[in-house]
């Protein structure tokens, strides 16, 4: 499998003191890598580094086999978290001028316009201008816009932030059309069920720093069938001595107040637990596991909840 | 260099187009100028009838012609910077900056963009003050020559203020804070040109002011080519002319250099 892009020890400091430490990571052609980590966790920093923005303080970046250079973005198609769109523009508008910035002939520039307006079904509003676009169409154009130019490697922050089910799953869909063809989909993201069901491979980030890395499966393969998630302030190391004897207990991760446990079956394990400590519990939530629970076992906190700058 | 090129023609006519599209920006920029020289310029030639044989004829109107036409500079370069900050906004900036071209050309692209608009609307202004009864540009090399003049002093004027407009914009993040400091700037510096009175006669001290300041050399240029009958009191092209091209020199190079950094 070829390799687009190589992160190796890379660092990177934003003024504010946020950034990344020591992240590796290689993106291979045809391949679906995730980074999954809360807002600020540096997904959209790692993002920028590959998408050639911003520079390495320390450690190495390559793309295509070279340091990054102004050619390297000839190959990569970028989206960012929020839309990109001129309300003065209309939608051909957009996709001619970046067409022209990517070097394609006028011929090519129709032939590939009409392709992509008819792919992600925005032909009709071909003659409109950005400003009267809905969220979801806005999308479909950054998506459009970042397609332009056959890019090998395609890089995503957020890319579904704020869609309805049938805008995200249009785009989703024309992602996984594009990785099966070959090319390399990097998305940065905080929802667990999206990462889940298209990733090749996952990586979580957490305060700069890669804390997992591997397939979905690989990644949840040591998460029992369920898991409990207890908000029990107090719980006690002696409580944690005594719920490790229970039968049916996998993984337990105590992050105060919160207590979580992955168990082989929710159904038997929690009339015991009650039965035990119900009164001190304060409330409980059970759900079959997933890839949210193996970061809540890895990181020891959901990951909805915000990085501290 | 055939793809910056063709890059910066891209931005060219995405700027053109929504100028076009903004009648708002493109009215005011124009009209705002016209509207001082009719009315100023009617209320001073007729209202004080001043005497000072700096004016000719007399008519203020004739005088604050060239002033106008420096002035739709200074408006046109500050709604074109707002571009800048509208494509931060948006993310479009950022959009244009994973194109396969530097920052740096990116910028270029927008400052071209910038200095056309500027410099077609500061024309615009010259060609209806030629045309308007009752404004009577005197050309000093002739029509052709001084028209020329004036049109090579708006387009390195504009090259100037776009220059010295994205050196600001690299320092201040928000709209309002580059307003501000454009108004705050530029509006003094504008009244203390020339544009409004002649400097020749006006106090030392007013004129040694006037003329450390970098907007005074294309004004004097613009009334030198279009309105002084002769070059009696003003510094002369040998003088503004050089002034103003290494000024803007300056502000477009240090522009282009401390600006990519500010992108990221």
């Amino acid at each position: 499998m070829t390799t687009l892009a190589h992160l190796r020890s890379a660092t990177f400091q934003w003024p504010g003191g946020r950034g990344i430490r020591n992240i590796n990571l290689e993106i291979e052609a045809g391949h679906w890598l995730t980074l999954l980590g809360p807002n600020g966790a540096g997904k959209s920093t790692i993002l920028r580094l590959l998408a050639g923005q911003i520079a390495v303080d320390d450690g190495e970046l390559l793309l295509f086999d070279n340091p990054p250079n102004d050619d390297a973005r000839r190959h990569i198609g970028v989206v960012f978290q929020e839309p990109t769109t001129d309300d003065l523009m209309t939608v051909r508008e957009t996709l001619d001028l970046h067409a022209r910035l990517f070097g394609l002939s006028r011929s090519q520039r129709a032939a590939r316009i009409e392709q992509l307006l008819a792919e992600l079904a925005i032909e009709d509003r071909a003659h409109d201008a950005c400003a009267t676009l809905s969220g979801g169409l806005r999308r479909r154009l950054d998506l459009a816009r970042a397609l332009l130019h056959q890019p090998q490697l395609i890089l995503l922050d957020e890319p579904t932030l704020a869609l309805d089910p049938t805008s995200a799953e249009a785009i989703w869909s024309r992602l996984r059309q594009l990785r099966d063809e070959g090319c390399a989909v990097v998305v940065g993201t905080n929802d667990t069920a999206e990462a889940e069901a298209n990733s090749d491979a996952i990586v979580f980030i957490d305060d700069g720093s890669i804390v997992a890395h591997g397939a979905p499966t690989e990644l949840t393969a040591a998460l029992r069938s369920d898991s409990i998630e207890l908000d029990w302030p107090s719980c006690s190391p002696d409580r944690l001595t005594e719920l490790a004897h229970l039968d049916g207990l996998g993984a337990l991760r105590h992050a105060p107040p919160t207590l979580h446990l992955t168990v082989d079956r929710a159904a038997s394990f929690v009339p015991a637990l009650f039965q035990r400590w119900g009164d001190e519990i304060e409330t409980i939530r059970i759900r079959e596991s997933s890839l949210r629970d193996a970061w809540f076992q890895t990181v020891g906190r959901p990951l909805n909840a915000e990085v501290d700058p | 260099m055939t793809s910056s090129l063709s890059a910066c023609a891209a931005l060219l006519q995405r700027e053109l187009r929504a100028v076009a599209r903004s009648r708002s920006q493109l009215y005011s920029s124009i009209l705002f100028p016209l509207m001082l020289l009719a009315l100023l310029g009617a209320g001073v030639s007729d209202g004080l009838q001043p005497s000072s044989p700096i004016l000719g004829a007399g008519d203020y109107t004739d005088f604050l012609a060239p002033g106008m036409i420096a002035m739709t500079a200074i408006f046109a370069s500050t709604f074109s910077s707002a571009s800048f900050y509208r494509d931060r906004e948006t993310g479009m900036l950022q959009a244009l900056l994973v194109s396969p071209h530097s920052a740096r050309t990116i910028l270029f692209g927008k400052v071209l963009a910038a200095v056309v608009i500027g410099s077609l609307q500061s024309v615009a202004v010259l060609i209806l003050a030629a045309v308007i009864p009752g404004i009577d540009l005197a050309w000093q090399f002739g029509w052709l020559g001084g028209a020329a003049t004036v049109i090579a002093a708006v387009i390195t004027l504009n090259i100037m203020l776009n220059g010295l407009a994205l050196l600001i914009a690299t320092r201040v993040r928000t709209m309002q804070g580059f307003h501000l400091i454009m108004n705050l700037a530029l509006f003094p510096l504008f009244f203390l040109s020339g544009a409004f009175f002649p400097l020749d006669g006006a106090p030392d001290w007013l004129r040694i002011i006037s003329y450390i300041n970098p907007l005074t050399y294309p004004v004097e240029l613009i009334q030198y080519a279009c309105w002084a009958s002769s070059g009696d009191g003003l510094l002369g092209p040998a003088i503004t002319a050089p002034v103003l091209a290494a000024l803007a020199l300056l502000c477009i190079l240090l522009g282009l250099r401390r600006g990519p950094a500010a992108l990221r």
